[in-house]
């Protein structure tokens, strides 16, 4: 029964796709190929960037600059939400400004990097600004989810301050870190092709930028879809970690 | 023995509620206090001040400094992120040395038949078993005050007093304060030494039973107790008033 279900899920799914791209392939029909490439141009561009060596010095570039912005939000935002979770003086200082990095928009963050800290480091600086509040947000959001009669549980047993923050606190926070990573990562690979089309010259925002003054829509097209792989493969990434690590008891 | 630990004048007001009003009583120590009476009777405040998580606002509470307390909560308050043994393991690792720590653990899980669980997580538990498990942390605890709320209002009555036997069993090896919070009547009457019967808002003292039977003799067959339990209905009978006035 549990087998039949699955099959037919994947087939409808597969269905799904296949439905997709024949659509794909007659509007391609329709319209110049500059307007809408067909799917097989777009397979002929991927390999050329992949045989050129094109995806993988690009790819490379913005992974890197991706992941270490997102680094930094990481290492910065979750003592930081934490901070604010269990300090109510903390949650007043940092609330605001963790509020105001929030609805600032890219483009003011954007054009302020350049002028600061010059054009190369734009999409890391990029990146973390606008994963960091997530990444605060939901490390917060897991603090204050804290079960009030577990916490009393502990102070009648006598456990110490240390053991209920490492036995408590980071449990019950680590499906919402899950969740804010899940978020954030799915927010860097957007924000570092764009500013890196902004302000740098590698990588596949760059590429991007190329691509549309040369008129190469097939390539355009062959990022994009490079970029939507990249999100997709972290996404399941986390959702297997998520299941390996947290099922047993959520 | 002979020591108290006693309410004198107890105020408590819980939001707008005011729950005990200049309240006194004391309890005997190494001996087994049962509490009894309708809901919100101000029977888990307390509990609570007991174990030093409310405080009065006015009055005092004498004989609690430097005792130990170990408790059983309503809910059974496990670690979801824990395993059965792991449970047990948070509340006794800063207690005991690992090898005495580890025997303990074994012990109070094969007592309440869980030892075939002990690496299972609490979401694989029935509601009773957690309850179970919630009994062995408390009963594991090293303590000199155990405090039970109404411990086996989820169970069926088999279960019921088989736990009640533990509890007896527990006491009759090394005597310790024991406060029993509960809505049943026979369970107070099978475990108490001096039982308390309240009545709801206010708050007061409907009647104090002290009963000396030894615990082995009691038997809801018989007579003194089965007298007992008639006069403790027909007190709690007189309250259905406060829910149901037209009566």
């Amino acid at each position: 029964m549990k087998n039949s279900s699955w099959l037919i899920k994947t087939l409808v799914q597969f269905t799904g796709l296949v439905l997709f791209f024949a659509l794909w392939q007659v509007l391609s029909g329709f319209y110049n190929h500059v307007i809408i490439p067909s799917p097989m141009e777009v397979v002929r561009s991927i390999i050329g960037q992949a045989s050129s060596g094109e995806l993988c010095e690009h790819g490379r570039q913005s992974i890197v600059r991706g992941l270490t912005g997102f680094g930094f939000a990481l290492s910065i935002g979750t003592p930081l939400g934490l901070l604010i979770g269990l300090n109510p003086v903390a949650a007043s200082l940092f609330r605001p400004v963790v509020v105001v990095f929030q609805v600032t928009p890219l483009i003011s963050w954007l054009l302020l990097a350049m002028i600061w800290i010059g054009f190369s480091r734009v999409p890391v600086f990029i990146v973390f600004v606008t994963t960091l509040p997530l990444i605060v947000i939901n490390v917060f959001q897991g603090v204050h989810s804290i079960d009030r009669q577990l916490l009393q549980m502990a102070s009648v047993f006598k456990i110490n301050k240390d053991r209920i923050i490492r036995e408590i606190y980071l449990p019950q926070v680590a499906p919402y870190l899950m969740a804010g990573i899940a978020n954030a990562l799915g927010t860097t690979w957007k924000a570092v092709a764009m500013s890196e089309f902004l302000s740098v010259q590698t990588g596949i925002g760059a590429s991007m930028a190329v691509a549309r003054i040369n008129l190469e829509t097939a390539d355009l097209f062959a990022w994009t879809i490079t970029l939507i792989v990249l999100g997709m493969l972290t996404d399941r990434l986390l959702a297997y970690l998520t299941r390996r690590k947290l099922s047993h008891w959520m | 023995m002979g020591g108290l630990i006693e309410f004198e004048q107890v105020n408590k007001t819980l939001g707008q509620t005011r729950i005990l009003d200049n309240f006194s009583f004391s309890i005997e120590e190494n001996k087994i206090f049962c509490i009894i009476g309708p809901s919100g009777c101000g029977k888990t405040t307390i509990l609570q001040m007991l174990a030093g998580l409310e405080q009065p606002d006015r009055g005092l509470l004498k004989g609690l400094t430097g005792k130990r307390v170990s408790y059983v909560f309503q809910e059974p308050r496990l670690l979801p992120w824990k395993t059965v043994a792991g449970n047990l393991d948070f509340i006794l690792r800063d207690e005991l040395p690992p090898a005495k720590k580890d025997k303990l653990i074994d012990h109070y899980l094969k007592i309440m038949g869980l030892d075939g669980y002990r690496n299972s997580y609490p979401k694989a538990l029935s509601g009773g078993m957690k309850q179970r498990l919630a009994i062995c942390r408390a009963f594991a605890y090293p303590h000199d005050i155990l405090l039970l709320d109404e411990p086996f209002k989820s169970l069926d009555t088999p279960m019921r007093l088989g736990l009640v036997r533990h509890v007896i069993k527990l006491w009759q090896t090394a005597p310790r304060t024991i406060v029993f919070v509960t809505h049943d009547i026979i369970e107070a009457l099978l475990l108490g030494h001096r039982i308390m019967v309240l009545a709801a808002r206010p708050t007061e003292i409907l009647e104090i039973i002290d009963l000396d039977m030894p615990h082995d003799q009691r038997h809801m067959g018989e007579e003194l107790l089965g007298s007992l339990y008639t006069k403790l209905l027909d007190l709690l009978d007189k309250e259905n008033k406060k829910y149901f006035p037209e009566l």
